[in-house]
């Protein structure tokens, strides 16, 4: 059992490295994305899990519910699922999860303008963009980052970091109380 | 992060038989005669490169398990006819995105590696004076470590990583032939039948990675130089102490195909891989290959960031081959990110 050289030597390796070096940096949600200012896809249909959404209405016979979530600063309407069975347990004032339906809208803006539409409210930046696995990365206002999955045909080719998102709350399908 | 990929599979006749198939090789021919000190010696040495070789071979996440059939022999000239089941469940993978290293335009992340493997294998004997005898091996191994992935740029990667391998291998030997009835005892003395060893491995390596995105197509190609540092801790024996430094090198491309069709609510997604592994110092010695090819093909469903930390679900399949091997492997393809 004698000793034995390494097998190959790290120096050509390390060499490679240092050849193909580039500069890594972190992905930034605040910056200009390339283009004109245009709308890029509307209607993308994602689902998010709310983990610490508060329960600020329930409306039973209108079938709607409003939920503070976090990372947005107004509060959302959605409509209650057909399966969202335990309405009666949930309280206004109460932390839930939330499981929920939303449609996003993603634009290029120019100083957060859209011509012939004038200034967005919006919701969320694009921090990271994964194709092979459909998955958008979303930076929301105060600094937290969702991210969600987005349906086969999304144009996510078009898509990068600072995209702005417009987000439409849809419907909750599941809700269950926290703690 | 992947972390886990399970495959049970039987492999490596080769390395069954340790001890046993080596004295088969080396026993005198007459059942008069006895094993010197310089042939006992001898086969201990090669009893402790087996040991390292298959304590690497069942604890070690970097080699797959698979079911192997041998056309080699061994060093001392005995042909094989052993069986070996290997299961596995571990593997490596790098915890969540890449954070910034302080001002350099540098990107980290931690990476975490580790193994649960155990090894059986059962080797009958057909040489004239052990026929009918039967020796039994077993390797457990418990690996686990980590590093760090340093990231050059969006595509360029490499992780230097430090695991610690626990081992634990025993052998049984079952004397049925009137030469080993005889002698059983004298082996047994000698260290080289009926043995218990414990080892651990420390071990070193770094993963070179280049990403590649084709469309929606991912490319990974890796290189990993790896090496094995094994030492003994407790034996049955005092003669038999294992101390070896192997190296391992894979080379590795990988292709990770989105199919653009769901089911079940998940897209199907194919792919596969092609790596070589090259075998070096006692592992090699061990082993009596000098490497290893393996082609995977898998299909497996996407189940990214919709349950859990799973990436996919599916199955996968594997050929493998050496300069004296042939082997396949089959079964479930888990692989979780974090």
């Amino acid at each position: 059992m004698a000793a034995v050289s390494r097998p190959i030597s790290l120096a050509p390796l390390l060499t490679a490295v240092l050849l193909l070096a580039g500069c890594w940096t972190a992905p930034v949600a605040t910056v200009q994305p390339n283009g004109e200012a245009r709308l890029i896809q509307g209607a993308i249909a994602v689902q998010s899990v709310k983990e610490a959404a508060i329960v600020s209405a329930v409306d039973r016979n209108a079938g709607t519910i409003v939920l503070r979530t976090s990372g947005k600063a107004e509060t959302s309407n959605y409509k209650l699922g057909p399966k969202v069975s335990n309405l009666d347990d949930i309280k206004v004032g109460e932390v839930v999860q939330a499981t929920v339906t939303e449609e996003l809208t993603v634009y290029v803006l120019r100083d957060g303008q859209l011509p012939g539409a004038g200034a967005l409210a919006v919701h969320a930046r694009v921090l990271a963009v994964d194709p092979s696995y459909r998955l958008l990365k979303l930076q929301f206002p105060n600094g937290e980052n969702e991210t969600v999955k987005v349906p086969l045909g999304t144009r996510l080719e078009h898509m990068e970091a600072g995209d702005s998102v417009v987000i439409r709350p849809v419907e909750v399908i599941a809700l269950r109380r926290k703690g | 992060m992947r972390l886990s990929r399970l495959r049970a599979a039987s492999g490596w006749p080769h390395a069954a038989g340790v001890g046993a198939a080596i004295l088969v090789g080396l026993l005198p021919t007459g059942a008069e005669c006895q094993i010197t000190p310089e042939q006992a010696s001898q086969l201990r040495n090669a009893i402790g490169d087996r040991v390292e070789a298959l304590t690497i071979l069942g604890g070690d996440y970097g080699i797959a398990g698979a079911s192997f059939r041998s056309t080699g022999k061994f060093a001392f000239g005995e042909s094989t006819d052993a069986t070996v089941a290997v299961t596995k469940l571990g593997g490596a993978g790098d915890i969540g995105d890449p954070q910034p290293l302080g001002g350099l335009p540098v990107g980290w992340q931690p990476r975490v590696q580790g193994n649960m493997g155990w090894l059986d294998g059962t080797q009958h004997l057909h040489s004239g004076l052990v026929e009918g005898d039967i020796t039994e091996i077993k390797t457990y191994g418990i690996e686990f470590g980590g590093g760090v992935r340093f990231w050059v740029n969006d595509r360029l990667s490499f992780a230097p990583t430090l695991m610690g391998l626990y081992g634990h291998t025993s052998q049984t030997y079952t004397a049925n032939s009137a030469f080993m009835r005889a002698n059983l005892e004298a082996a047994r003395q000698m260290g080289l039948v009926d043995w218990t060893v414990d080892t651990w491995t420390l071990i070193t390596g770094i993963d070179f990675q280049y990403l590649i995105n084709l469309n929606r197509t991912i490319i990974t190609l890796s290189s990993t130089p790896v090496y094995y540092r094994t030492e003994t801790f407790q034996s049955s024996t005092a003669q038999l102490n294992v101390q070896g430094d192997s190296s391992t090198w894979a080379n590795m491309i990988d292709v990770d195909i989105p199919l653009g069709v769901e089911m079940f609510g998940h897209e199907l997604r194919s792919g596969g891989y092609y790596r070589w592994i090259g075998f070096y110092g006692d592992l090699r010695d061990g082993l009596h290959d000098s490497n290893l090819n393996e082609i995977h093909g898998r299909v497996v469903l996407d189940f990214l960031n919709q349950l859990w930390k799973v990436q996919w679900i599916g199955i996968g399949a594997s050929y493998l081959w050496g300069p004296n091997i042939t082997g396949w492997s089959a079964g479930l393809d888990v692989v979780f990110r974090f």
